[in-house]
């Protein structure tokens, strides 16, 4: 290994730890804390180590191909890996690193304008149960907001490179989301959906069901939202309950494989107040789901920039003077409680990450002061 | 070229103004962007003017769900939930009581209320829609981007639904109070960083798409004191930095200055003007309620109300 890496290593020892004792990690976090730049730099740096590497992004709005240095129009073939070895070669060339690249790193960002009907086609048993499923207006009406489709989606696309056994790393970019836990949170949400019992009630005709409240509930139902509704609503009830076995099935054997210790779980986010919270409540789940965490990397930090005084200041220098000050204090109180298993530490970046060099800088220039 | 620009400028400020005289102003914007903060300044000043105000939050998991405080002689803040929303409304509906429990206890009703895509967004906004005629001002602290728009677009979704019946009616009024700029302000919060404003323009387009006559007005929060002229920015844009960090404090505070003003430069030339809200500098016993009140105030210098 050559001695810039190897320096650099030493920053990122946490991480690089993590990219040699796992096969494949993912990151989760809200949006705007840099999740998409972190895997991203993170399955670039295990390329750069002799990994055979690919990130996976989740991401409506597509920021990993900016940070790839990519064009949209070359993400067209959403769904297939895309080799980035020569351009990250490339990339070396002109920043100059004494370093060589002795993996290869792939990117795949996954097309997801139809996310539901994908969810939909791959659940059902034959096309023609997908048509009729697709062909009701609720679930054309659901396939536009249905929220964890694109996380069920992620995990399938996991699933199935899992399997394919290529990459000794593949690195997932959950898809952004109000809070941490939302990735971990969706299957449940799916499952729920899915509850057998409730949608046979739904599928029984009305002369069947038995019990008078429950003709009086549905009656009342209908009265609010009209005729037309409930013979959708039954029809729709009656398609889920085909595809429901395949669903259950898949996820069973997905959640099962994110229990292997080959697999991790890293939080992304900035130092907030809340942070030990967050954390708290992040570890909690994934050891009920029977995950394995890895660590938190607080990205955007502030504290490394080294102090300096400007020679003339002016009203709005002493302002933004005492703006970072203030933001590196709260960033220390925000720290300061040792029990934050930290993975790594990364520095607020002057501007967004542009190209495939930049994101070689980021790879290479981690500040991971983890004391 | 200049005159157009100041006049731009003078229309644009008073899209500002006229926003925040709206009956119900709902402040959206990807996550992190200080919405919290920014809509309960906003209600705060509109309290501070003598105007009858409710903030509303949705499910706020710090406060207790369905929470009513006063928070000022003409502020209150109400923390929306939609478990209890939905059984106001189903008792509204439904109108007896007896048969209003047979209602809700049921399981496939529960079912439907808790797993249908939907029903809980709508159910939220319903509850905002129906309190606004007791309010002179209802600002609402609107989730995350795409969240957010999921809420609009279920309305939307549910009045397309229901060809009939009361929910139908209902939905397509909601829909009209939201897409009449005379009623509804939609306000935009993003902060002056790539990303965030590019997402702030993709959520415009969408919210053109759903109210086509109601125009978003925009804001940028947490705009950093800008110490670097024009000049200095136009012979150092961010695209020529060889790197994306900055080693010391001043250079980032120089090269945070040219960004913001790069960025907000780009927007401006697609015609988006926005109000400009300040970093508040931290201190070590700052709390939400310190940043709004420094929100607050910049609204007041601002005259925007």
């Amino acid at each position: 290994m050559s001695k810039t890496l190897q320096s650099a290593k030493l920053e990122w020892a946490k991480i690089d730890e993590i990219i040699q004792k796992r096969k494949v990690l993912i990151t989760c976090g809200t949006g705007g804390v840099g999740k998409t730049t972190l895997s991203a730099a993170i399955a670039l740096r295990a390329a750069l180590d002799g990994k055979k590497a690919v990130v996976i992004t989740i991401d409506p709005a597509k920021r990993l191909i900016t940070s790839l240095g990519l064009h949209e129009e070359e993400t067209a073939l959403g769904n297939h890996p895309m080799d980035l070895t020569s351009k990250i070669q490339e990339a070396i060339q002109k920043t100059g690193y004494s370093i060589e690249l002795k993996g290869s790193l792939d990117a795949i960002v996954p097309d997801t304008r139809h996310t539901f009907e994908n969810f939909i086609r791959e659940l059902s048993p034959s096309e023609s149960i997908a048509q009729k499923v697709m062909s009701n207006p609720i679930f054309q009406i659901f396939a536009k907001e249905f929220s964890g489709t694109n996380e069920y989606m992620a995990l399938e696309r996991l699933y199935s490179l899992i399997k394919q056994n290529k990459y000794d790393l593949i690195v997932l970019d959950t898809p952004p989301s109000r809070n941490t836990l939302a990735f971990l949170n969706a299957p449940k949400v799916l499952v729920q959906f899915f509850e057998e019992r409730m949608i046979k009630w739904l599928v029984l005709p009305a002369n069947k069901l038995v019990a008078a409240g429950m003709r009086k509930a549905l009656g009342i139902l209908e009265n609010l939202t009209g005729a037309g509704f409930m013979t959708h609503l039954f029809e729709f009830a009656s398609s889920l309950f085909e595809i429901r076995a395949r669903f259950t099935t898949n996820l069973n054997s997905i959640m099962k494989t994110l229990e292997s210790d080959q697999v991790g779980f890293m939080m992304v986010t900035v130092p907030a107040p809340d942070l030990i919270p967050e954390t708290f409540h992040f570890i909690e789940t994934l050891e009920r789901l029977h995950f394995h965490f890895d660590g938190v990397a607080i990205n955007r930090t502030l504290s490394y920039l080294q102090k300096t005084e400007d020679s003339e200041k002016s009203e709005n220098l002493a302002l933004a003077h005492k703006i970072i000050e203030g933001l590196q204090q709260k960033e220390r109180q925000a720290l300061k409680d040792h029990t934050i298993p930290l993975c790594g530490k990364l520095p607020e970046l002057a501007r967004d990450v542009h190209s495939l060099e930049d994101l070689l800088h980021v790879a290479m220039a981690f500040h991971a002061n983890l004391s | 070229m200049k005159a157009k620009g100041s006049y731009d400028l003078v229309k644009f400020l008073n899209t500002i103004k006229s926003s925040l005289r709206k009956n119900l102003i709902f402040v959206t914007g990807k996550g992190g962007v200080g919405k919290t903060a920014v809509s309960q300044a906003i209600a705060l000043s509109l309290a501070q003017e003598g105007k009858r105000t409710l903030w509303v939050s949705f499910e706020d998991p710090t406060r207790p769900p369905g929470e009513w405080i006063q928070k000022g002689a003409h502020l209150w803040h109400f923390n929306c939930d939609a478990g209890q929303s939905f059984e106001e409304y189903a008792g509204m509906k439904v109108g007896i009581p007896a048969l209003t429990r047979v209602f809700l206890h049921n399981k496939v009703i529960r079912y439907l209320a808790k797993a249908a895509p939907g029903i809980h967004e709508l159910v939220l906004l319903g509850k905002v829609w129906h309190e606004r005629k007791n309010y002179d001002h209802v600002v609402v602290d609107m989730p995350s981007t795409g969240y957010g728009l999921a809420m609009f677009q279920s309305t939307q979704n549910f009045a397309h639904l229901f060809k009939t019946g009361p929910l139908y009616r209902d939905a397509s009024d909601m829909l009209s109070t939201f897409k009449d700029p005379e009623q509804t302000a939609l306000l935009i919060v993003a902060l002056p960083e790539e990303m965030p404003l590019r997402e702030s323009l993709e959520l415009n387009n969408y919210l053109h798409e759903l109210f086509p006559d109601n125009p978003p007005s925009f804001w940028v929060n947490r705009k950093f004191p800008r110490v670097t002229t024009q000049e200095q920015e136009e012979a150092s844009p961010p695209d020529s930095w060889a790197e994306p960090f900055a080693q010391t404090v001043s250079e980032y505070i120089q090269k945070r200055s040219i960004l913001e003003s790069y960025n907000l430069r780009l927007w401006s030339e697609r015609g988006i003007h926005s109000s400009e809200l300040y970093l508040i500098p931290f201190s070590s016993a700052q709390t939400l309620e310190s940043v709004v009140l420094g929100l607050t105030r910049q609204l007041e210098e601002k005259r925007l109300l």
